[in-house]
């Protein structure tokens, strides 16, 4: 297990040695910081356009999940195009360069070589995401209060919805040579996902309650209400432990095949 | 060449693999011993299995049947143990071309073990030894083939294995850094075991002590590379050189009635002279009768040369010549 980390350890740098790393880190605070923004001034709009009606309502909502809530759930569209160009690298830039040769050789059992693989991935993720936080002290700064509980369900629904599409890409990623297929083919499954919440809204009765079981999205939004379900836990616990094993098997592959 | 103790210990071990990709056998039982200090030459055309033989003695994938012991453990059994005794340069050396060559040595020395403490000391020892300290800082994606070579031998060369195996070591590298991959080699094979695959035959007889040739999955040859050339010389050619075309006919009939030719061919028939090559029974050298003979009937004689056959002829007779399965 120890070579995992040493693995993972070696994802991160090569992540940020190259300019994928550092372009996506771009794209995400350039993204993030203009959403951010934009929800700030539309709270403070709503919120004086219902102070002059004499009304409290939306003091009720709260800053901190209003602002937060949103924030991560139109992050999760970022996430939806990032994720593909982070685990495109993955395995299959290994494949193609065949230095999966020797990974191979070297002391990793193939659960650390994808586990390794898959941390690494969730580090980078991690780094991505949680200096985001400087944005609730943003909050503080400005005069509004904190509310703890719906800060840490926000993080932890976002954390989990991007370890599973994480979990899909770096599936992907273990079946191909080619960095391009595994983006287009990801960003595709990925689009798929998130329409099966459209697919819940549209239809009703068992169809409806169907596409909200299998959508990503639809369990990932309850974190972002303030909500923590068990069920919805375990959705994300299956789906990651699902592709994980399929990369394994994947990777598996080369004691059968030429 | 060096002489080994014959009682240095056995540290590769092989038994009877087998590996088959569907119905195509890409090893068929192939075994063999190592001691300590033996450098050990794979020679094999192109598909003949000598990548898949390493393959799985690099633990890259297991055999369908057969097993590896290195230093008495089974392969197999404990990969991830015994891995770390084995160092890998595969055929075309891949790399992380995005990490610097310290920051990999470093992810290398991580994954094999070496402790915190002698980290450091263990990259720096490696890089000087392959001479890459100059360009340590830089990153691999930017560095010539022949520096890529170098950091390729450099990994697996960390945590100072028992086994090193290298496909094809030096391939694609310039004459000068032949030679001091070649000097490189040698001195490695003082302490560890070796093994080697190479296209270069004459690389071979200059650096390895033991030589295996593989030809479509199977062994056909395998000992010393002095065993191999005199085990095939039992018959070995002369060549003659005649001086008088004219007088070829006359030539070639006093050649044929000589004792222990067995046979001869026309090698090259030029306005003002002619080669012969006469095939010898073993045992035999009639190189003094030509000359003496020749004399006597008046025909002019250039030259006359025993040609042993080298481990060039060897391969080529072994792995083109499809009949000749010999035992050695």
């Amino acid at each position: 297990m120890r070579n995992a980390f040493v693995l993972a350890g070696k994802e991160l740098r090569s992540f940020f040695n190259s300019w994928i790393g550092i372009l996506v880190f771009l794209f995400f605070y350039l993204v993030a910081g203009v959403f951010f923004t934009i929800l700030i001034l539309s709270y403070a709009k709503i919120s004086t356009e219902t102070a002059r009606q004499g009304l409290e309502a939306v003091e009720a909502m709260g800053l901190t999940r209003y602002a937060f809530g949103s924030l991560f759930l139109n992050l999760s569209l970022v996430l939806m195009l990032l994720v593909p160009v982070m685990t495109m690298r993955s395995l299959a830039e290994e494949r193609k360069l065949q230095t999966l040769e020797l990974l191979y050789t070297y002391p990793f059992s193939d659960f650390e070589i994808v586990w390794g693989k898959f941390l690494g991935l969730v580090w980078i993720f991690e780094l991505l995401f949680l200096p985001t936080v400087v944005y609730a002290g943003l909050i503080k700064w400005l005069g509004g209060s904190i509310e703890w509980g719906p800060l840490l369900t926000a993080y932890l629904g976002f954390w989990l919805l991007g370890n599973a599409y994480l979990a899909l890409g770096l599936f992907i990623s273990s079946l191909t040579e080619s960095q391009v297929i595994s983006a287009i083919v990801t960003l595709t499954l990925l689009i798929v996902f998130w329409m099966l919440d459209w697919a819940s809204i549209v239809t009703d009765g068992t169809l409806s309650q169907f596409f909200k079981t299998l959508s990503p999205l639809s369990h990932y939004r309850e974190f972002s209400l303030g909500i923590i379900d068990l069920s919805n836990v375990v959705y994300f616990l299956f789906f990651n432990l699902y592709f994980l094993f399929m990369t394994l098997r994947s990777v598996e592959t080369r004691n059968w095949k030429a | 060449m060096q002489i080994k103790e014959p009682d240095a210990p056995i540290v590769v071990k092989v038994e009877n693999l087998v590996k088959k990709f569907g119905n195509y056998k890409a090893l068929d039982d192939v075994s063999f011993e190592l001691r300590q200090g033996e450098i050990l030459g794979l020679l094999g055309p192109n598909g003949a299995g000598k990548t898949t033989a390493m393959r799985i003695l690099t633990g890259f994938f297991p055999p369908n049947h057969g097993r590896v012991w290195i230093r008495g453990k089974d392969l197999f059994q404990n990969p991830r143990e015994v891995k770390k005794s084995i160092g890998y340069l595969p055929e075309t050396v891949h790399l992380y071309l995005d990490m610097r060559v310290k920051e990999f040595l470093s992810f290398v020395a991580a994954v094999k073990g070496v402790s915190h403490r002698r980290r450091n000391k263990e990259i720096d020892d490696k890089l000087s030894l392959c001479g890459l300290w100059n360009v340590r800082n830089r990153m691999i994606g930017k560095l010539s083939k022949g520096y890529r070579q170098r950091v390729g031998l450099a990994q697996a060369m960390i945590a100072d294995p028992d086994v090193l195996i290298l496909d094809e070591p030096t391939s694609g590298l310039d004459p000068k850094q032949i030679i001091e991959i070649r000097s490189l080699i040698r001195e490695l094979g003082r302490q560890r075991t070796l093994i080697l695959s190479t296209h270069i035959l004459p690389e071979v007889s200059m650096v390895c002590d033991k030589v295996m040739i593989i030809n479509k999955g199977r062994i056909v040859a395998s000992g010393t590379t002095e065993e191999l050339e005199s085990g095939l010389s039992e018959k070995y050619e002369i060549y003659v050189v005649i001086g008088d075309p004219s007088k070829k006919e006359a030539a070639l009939a006093l050649l044929a009635a000589l004792e222990g030719v067995e046979g001869q061919r026309i090698v090259e028939e030029k306005p003002e002279q002619v080669s012969v090559a006469l095939r010898i029974s073993k045992g035999r050298d009639p190189r003094a009768e030509i000359s003496r003979l020749f004399v006597r009937h008046d025909i002019p004689l250039l030259e006359v040369r025993a040609a042993h056959l080298s481990l060039e002829d060897i391969f080529m007779k072994l792995v083109v010549d499809e009949s000749s399965q010999r035992k050695f």
